[in-house]
């Protein structure tokens, strides 16, 4: 496979790599790196792609597992941890009219929840994945992804109605 | 779409029992412009995927360029190239062995004089550069008187 086969190739789905990796990543900048990685890695396994039944959800998985790792790395490191307190603290006091931003709250909301719910929740409510491609994707049984796509959507809920009674109230 | 069927379609949706369709249907119907407004609080949830969806990775794909099998597949072709071209020149340089003989052109009888003259000159030329080796007999009779053996 040449290079312009597999360009060709990740096309359909490198916008899904990227969104994927930017919501379980902190920043846009990190996504974009991931994104590149990701792409990388699967064209040093270009050969090996035909034992996938679908490229996609092959990419799907790696991105989890690249975004997982580079979680708990940063989680690992502590410098890291300290600095990226010190950055949240300045976007919260500098940025306020932006997180009026209704679209950009509820992206704050999904950030708030645990990373495979996170994740889960992207990749059937924004890339439309059904639960089984899903479960393959992540490794999990169809209905340990139903479970955890009910309680992240109703996690999300109670946030949007403590929201709106609050304005009421 | 009626409320009370969007109310329904919302609870089986928190349950993770709609399907994808049925998400589709909601996802349309909260980004459209007439929300019903007990139901106003979901729009944002709905928008906000449908704007997430949207977002592209512009970047260009950087690839490690295929240097190493280009300059094989190069290589190996110039070394055939080559190789076929040595073979044709060669080729073309070889005299032709039959036309500068005299065989083929001469009568058989003059070429083998021809050959006996050359033969004779040669034995000539052969005899007389050995006369001259003499001399060196003479330089190994004086030598013999100091080196005995």
């Amino acid at each position: 496979m040449d290079q312009t086969a597999f360009i060709h190739l990740v096309n359909p789905f490198k916008d899904k790599i990227y969104r994927v990796a930017k919501r379980l990543l902190i920043s846009e900048d990190e996504a974009k790196d991931a994104t590149q990685e990701i792409l990388l890695r699967l064209w040093t396994r270009r050969s090996q792609m035909k034992q996938y039944r679908s490229v996609e959800a092959f990419a799907m998985t790696m991105t989890k597992n690249y975004c997982y790792d580079s979680l708990k790395a940063k989680r690992n490191n502590n410098l890291r941890i300290v600095h990226s307190n010190y950055e949240d603290h300045s976007r919260n006091t500098g940025r306020q009219i932006e997180a009026s931003n209704e679209v950009e709250w509820v992206y704050k909301l999904m950030k708030k929840l645990p990373e495979q719910q996170q994740l889960i929740l992207q990749l059937r409510d924004v890339e439309q994945f059904d639960n089984s491609e899903i479960a393959a994707m992540l490794e999990m049984n169809e209905t340990a992804v139903r479970v955890a796509l009910s309680r992240a959507r109703k996690t999300i809920r109670e946030a949007l109605i403590k929201k709106q009674n609050y304005g009421i109230q | 779409m009626e409320s009370n069927k969007v109310e329904q379609l919302l609870e089986a949706y928190f349950e993770g029992a709609t399907t994808l369709a049925q998400e589709k249907q909601l996802r349309t119907y909260f980004t459209s412009d007439d929300v019903a407004p007990h139901l106003e609080s979901y729009r944002d949830l709905f928008t906000a995927f449908a704007f997430a969806s949207k977002e592209t990775y512009d970047q260009p794909i950087h690839l490690p360029k295929q240097k190493k099998p280009m300059l094989r597949w190069i290589s190996g072709v110039a070394a055939a190239a080559l190789l076929v071209i040595g073979i044709i020149t060669q080729m073309n340089n070889q005299p032709p062995i039959e036309t500068n003989t005299y065989v083929g052109t001469l009568p058989q009888e003059e070429g083998i004089l021809k050959t006996k003259q050359a033969l004779g000159l040669m034995g000539k030329m052969f005899s007389e550069s050995t006369a001259q080796l003499g001399a060196v007999n003479e330089y190994n009779k004086t030598t013999s008187n100091f080196f005995k053996q």
